[in-house]
């Protein structure tokens, strides 16, 4: 039922109104956390079929179970919905009423409603919330999105990809700089042994790792988060194979319970460079309901 | 391979039965805590006060897991307000903490020490939504979703991942 909202939606329109908006937001954050896409249905039932470790394989199949009751009773996959993450692709000919980007922020806040989301936004001031001393708010909806990325394309649509971020992963993401001595191998196997550090405390596995490389702190992480909009297990490049076979290579497994699945993939995303030794390289290994991302495209015909 | 059916509260015999990598369902009352109660309860144990909340944890189960209406799911056992909350409460009479990610040696030698347990399960939140039978806020009701939490499961299912000095995680 979830599904089909990652499907494009094709309407009759000239202008995009702030309803359609709404909607599009709210759907995708939905579908974003309480579905698996196709290519994590299949990559986990191929992963299943592989799996020789008796306990790795029940873990395995625990999370396709859990996906099937999530997407039946649109229950969130994991209790920690994750922080929204949203990409706004705009047309160059698309117009949209004026207030389109609150009616963004309400289709968020709606989704995490109905969906519904996990109440853990903290109250209080700077320090308060640092401290976490004066409690939480009951309602999912104060959960506000991360900074919104816009980005223009051709056409006169408009498509709104959420991504829901969830704190294991966060614990474990790092950006940082990579001396690249002109090697790509280099930077990605330094990029996999950050992520091998990490991945056998992360619990959630089998993981996805998410890498974007680019110029600056901010532009890896930018390019990380695209990585994971992007992403497609069944469609890897040589350096996505190569990253998960040396995640593999360490028998972490689901869980942590050893066995030959701790990554089911990798998703890589490289930016433009700036002339210099180093090159910033900003990791996540997503955890194993991850990415949950969900995309609407309002389309003109 | 066999599920060992584990019903709470837990007595030693049990503990004592369990071995890494036995698949087990629990069944009955568990406690839920993670980051914000857990050093609330440890410091209710230290100062001997435990009296002031209404709780036993003689042969409890602890899920490190939040509890809201998107569900429950472990959270990583190994940050440090729950993973040196082990120890005080295994030492009080918690036989299984039930949560996710490595547990460090010195947490091994601790549950080993106070004959409890530490086992994994999978974030499937759904899953879970469909075994829980009852939900109620035990101690700390400010901490919101991070409360103090007693639920009631059926056929709630983990893997043992530390017992007896031993660990699933020794390997890599």
């Amino acid at each position: 039922m979830a599904r089909r909202f990652s499907q494009t939606i094709k309407k009759r329109i000239t202008v995009i109104t702030s309803s359609d908006i709404k909607n599009a937001a709210k759907n995708s954050l939905i579908s974003a956390g309480t579905t698996f896409r196709k290519d994590q249905l299949k990559t986990y039932r191929a992963a299943i079929k592989k799996e020789t470790n008796p306990n790795a394989r029940w873990a395995l199949e625990k999370l396709l179970e859990n996906a099937a009751i999530a997407e039946k009773n649109r229950y969130p996959l994991c209790d920690d919905t994750g922080i929204p993450h949203v990409i706004i692709e705009i047309g160059n000919r698309a117009k949209l009423q004026e207030n389109w980007l609150q009616a963004v922020q309400e289709g968020i806040a709606s989704g995490l409603k109905e969906m519904p989301g996990r109440p853990m936004a903290v109250k209080g001031n700077e320090v308060e919330r640092i401290e976490q001393s004066k409690g939480l708010y009951t309602d999912p909806e104060e959960v506000i999105p991360a900074p919104i990325t816009v980005k223009p394309i051709s056409g006169d649509g408009m498509a709104i990809t959420v991504l829901l971020l969830g704190g294991g992963p966060e614990i474990r993401a790092k950006t940082y700089r990579v001396f690249h001595k002109r090697s790509i191998d280099n930077v990605l196997r330094t990029a996999s042994e950050w992520l091998i550090n990490d991945v056998k405390n992360l619990g959630c596995t089998p993981c996805v790792p998410a890498i974007g490389i680019g110029r600056t702190h901010m532009e890896a992480s930018a390019l990380m988060l695209e990585a994971m909009k992007e992403g497609d297990l069944l469609k890897q490049s040589k350096w996505e194979k190569k990253i998960t076979e040396w995640i593999n290579a360490q028998k972490v497994g689901p869980l942590g319970l050893g066995g030959s699945t701790t990554a089911l993939g990798a998703f890589i995303k490289i930016g433009p460079a700036r002339a210099s030794g180093v090159r910033i390289v900003s990791i996540r290994p997503c955890c194993c309901v991850e990415p949950r991302r969900a995309t609407v495209v309002l389309k003109n015909q | 391979m066999q599920v060992v059916q584990i019903q709470t509260p837990i007595n030693e015999d049990v503990i004592k039965s369990l071995s890494i990598g036995d698949q087990i369902e629990i069944n009955g009352k568990i406690l839920c805590g993670r980051d914000a109660v857990l050093p609330k309860i440890v410091d209710l144990i230290q100062t001997d006060t435990l009296n002031t909340i209404d709780v036993s944890l003689k042969g409890a189960v602890i899920f490190h897991t939040a509890v809201s209406p998107a569900g429950i799911g472990p959270t990583t056992s190994n940050k440090v307000e729950i993973e040196s909350s082990i120890p005080v409460l295994s030492k009080a009479g918690v036989k299984l903490h039930l949560g996710k990610g490595a547990v460090c040696a010195d947490t091994v030698l601790a549950l080993q020490e106070y004959h409890s347990a530490f086992a994994v399960t999978p974030p499937t939140s759904a899953l879970f939504t469909d075994k829980m039978i009852s939900i109620k806020v035990v101690a700390f009701p400010e901490e919101g979703m991070e409360a103090l939490y007693e639920i009631e499961v059926k056929g709630f299912p983990a893997i043992i991942a530390s017992v007896h000095g031993k660990t699933i995680f020794s390997d890599y």
